[in-house]
């Protein structure tokens, strides 16, 4: 296995907790917090331990309060996010993770743009239907979370998406960490943490049997409702066991990290023969775009007749033979390989080349789960960039 | 032109001012803005490109070929070749499409003052060179010897007809026409050959000269070989990329070749820049 840079040193780059006053620390606590590998925990913020009654009767609250509430709840056997019409229907359950990531709650599958209406020579345009009001996106896992930070990157700071930026402005987004992790987890390897706060106003961390929330955020903050005044707060043992899970978590993900550092090499191994063995295996079916909490593709085609209808924005995928289909039938990617090697290198190379060496990919694994001919992303990144470092049949 | 606030999709109406067929199967419209507002507050560089709209069958970029030398509408040209092209090609005189834009970097006219142009434009490629073409002439006295070489498969393609015996009336331009071998008719009086080799004949040092190309890929490819080989300097040769784009603004993620996205670091690029992207195009 090849290696640039030691998780060590990735994790310092993530975020290194800050030594401050007012902290109220063990000697061990102290020397665990000067580890760089302790990249969740702030001890400093606020936090409460709350018991399942107390976080559904919050839940509860917002629901009354107008928010919309997506949650995970229970759908033929499998986890789904849903806009739920009471607490009781969320179910956090044996819950590992969701089937599909959350982004279409920011960015959803299909969403009109504008409406047009053809009357004679005349084109009248309208507004497409506003959609709601406040939303709380309940129990994310961290990596979805950082996903939808990823989506941020490109709908906010690459040029400000209007529809995207009103939709992210009234979401709130409230993480569940991990306290197991699955077999395709991987978010350890990408900069990720099973207690990661990237993404997240608020979060809340398993405590056998309880959790203790935190606020993260002054929106997260804002969340928190007045009967949190007669919440327990959280005790420095309970601090301590939260930290003690999330590094066990983050133990059991045993996953050789695919550095942001590796871009260079990856995009300089764009010619290697190796695409084309990584490549072939690919049926082009799109369902890792799918699933994927950071993939933002997207399609723009009218819906409707030639009277009235929607300019609508569709999800896309980079796999998808049609995605890059001239009309006069030029492919710039024709075959298989050629579109399998963009879907990895936008991810690995070019992405992170331009975004601060962030990575388009934050490890929630459900790529790997999902391939109907079990591609694994991480070994064709390990491979390639193998491949890349080594110049082997570098033409 | 600020359009911030505004939708970034939703499109200006425009009316199809006038409509002429170029050839069986390329057509050019001239559109006018249904608020003149927008009309008069659009600003855009030659070389850039717009999302044009038939409304029902949806978007097609499309270059923009009038220069910002002539404001007040908007001129383009393309062939009837997909669903958005084939339903703009059956529309008539008086209706309305949708345009957003511009987009894209657009080509560095300034700095090709006091130097002779080469502009070699094949098939509906001459839809591209037409805007600079027309900046150039222009704003003649800024620029040397101007040579527009227009090349198609048959007689029948080679576009904007009429408007080139008007530029062959400018001071120091020369026009060379030609078809594929093949595609020539018994009156034709031009060349027949395909481009490179017809541009080979025409003998030209390269002497600071600026050459801009435009063409279907396959055009591309052996032109950049041949100016390569005449020793032309990639830095010098300019040329126009194309793929396919659904937003204009590096979010759609189809149009990248590597890190380059098309919409927001090209359209045109050096022949220098084109020899440092992955071969993804």
């Amino acid at each position: 296995m090849i290696r640039m840079s030691s998780p060590n040193e990735f994790a310092q780059e993530k975020g290194r907790p800050v030594k401050g006053e007012g902290w109220r620390l063990s000697e061990e606590e102290y020397e665990r917090l000067q580890d760089p590998r302790s990249v969740g925990l702030d001890v400093r913020s606020e936090g409460w331990r709350v018991g399942e009654e107390e976080w559904r009767e919050w839940l509860g609250t917002l629901l009354r309060s107008g928010s919309r509430l997506v949650a995970p709840v229970e759908e033929d056997g499998l986890s789904l996010f849903r806009a739920v019409s009471s607490a009781a229907e969320v179910s956090l359950r044996g819950y590992g993770n969701t089937r599909w990531s959350p982004k279409e709650f920011l960015f959803p599958a299909t969403e009109a743009l504008f409406s047009y209406r053809l009357l004679g020579d005349e084109v009248e345009l309208g507004a497409p239907p506003a959609d709601g009001g406040e939303q709380v996106l309940f129990g994310l896992r961290p990596c979805d979370a950082a996903g939808l930070a990823r989506l941020d990157e490109i709908f906010l700071e690459d040029g400000e998406d209007p529809s995207y930026a009103a939709r992210r402005d009234r979401t709130a987004i409230v993480s569940l960490a991990c306290d197991t992790a699955r077999p395709e987890c991987f978010c350890t390897a990408v900069g990720g943490s099973p207690a990661g706060t990237e993404g997240s106003d608020l979060q809340l961390l398993p405590l056998d049997g309880a959790w203790l929330l935190r606020a993260l955020t002054p929106k997260g903050a804002q969340l928190v409702p007045a009967s949190a005044a007669g919440w327990t707060p959280a005790s420095a043992a309970d601090w301590r066991r939260a930290e003690e899970l999330r590094l066990a978590v983050e133990e059991s993900i045993e996953r050789d990290p695919l550095s942001p550092e590796w871009a260079p090499v990856l995009e300089g191994a764009f010619a290697q023969p190796l695409w084309e063995e990584l490549g072939q295996r690919c049926v082009g079916c799109g369902v890792c775009a799918y699933v994927c909490p950071s993939c933002s593709c997207f399609d723009v085609k009218d819906e409707g007749d030639a009277f009235c209808g929607a300019r609508c924005r569709l999800w896309d995928s980079c796999t998808l033979p049609q995605f890059t289909r001239h009309a006069s039938g030029h492919d710039p990617r024709p075959t298989r390989p050629s579109r399998y090697r963009q879907r990895v290198l936008h991810k690995f190379a070019y992405f992170p080349l331009q975004h601060g060496g962030r990575l388009m990919c934050v490890g929630c694994g459900r790529c790997v789960r999902l391939c109907p001919v079990g591609i694994d992303i991480r070994e064709s990144v390990e491979r390639a960039f193998s491949a890349g470092a080594s110049g082997e049949g570098r033409p | 032109m600020s359009d911030a606030g505004r939708d970034r999709f939703l499109p200006h109406l425009m009316r199809i001012a006038a409509a002429r067929e170029e050839t069986p199967d390329v057509r050019t419209v001239r559109l006018e803005f249904a608020e003149p507002e927008v009309a008069s507050g659009l600003q855009w560089r030659a070389g850039q490109f717009a999302h044009f709209s038939a409304f029902g069958a949806g978007e097609s970029v499309l270059t923009i070929a009038n220069p910002p030398s002539r404001p007040g509408h908007i001129e383009c040209t393309f062939r009837d070749m997909g669903k958005v092209t084939s339903a703009l090609a059956s529309l008539s005189v008086g209706q309305t499409v949708g345009f957003r834009g511009p987009y894209g970097n657009g080509f560095p006219i300034d700095e090709w003052r006091g130097r002779d142009l080469v502009f070699v434009g094949g098939g509906i490629g001459m839809a591209a060179v037409a805007a600079p073409l027309r900046l150039v002439l222009d704003r003649r006295g800024d620029f040397g010897e101007v040579l527009v070489l227009n090349g198609a498969r048959t007689v029948a393609d080679l576009v904007y007809k009429e408007e080139m015996k008007e530029w062959e009336k400018v001071e120091r331009v020369r026009i060379v026409r030609a078809v594929d071998p093949g595609g020539e008719t018994r009156a034709w009086d031009g060349e027949v050959g395909l481009l490179p080799d017809v541009f080979e004949s025409l003998r030209l040092e390269p002497d600071g000269r600026i050459v801009v190309i435009c063409g279907p890929p396959i055009m591309l490819h052996f032109m950049l070989i041949a100016l390569d080989r005449l020793g032309f300097p990639p830095e010098r040769v300019v040329t126009t990329l194309e793929n396919k784009m659904k937003c204009g603004v590096g979010q759609c993620g189809r149009c990248n070749v590597g890190r380059f996205f098309v919409c927001r670091d090209g359209p045109v690029v050096t022949a220098a820049q084109l020899a440092s992207l992955p071969a993804d195009l």
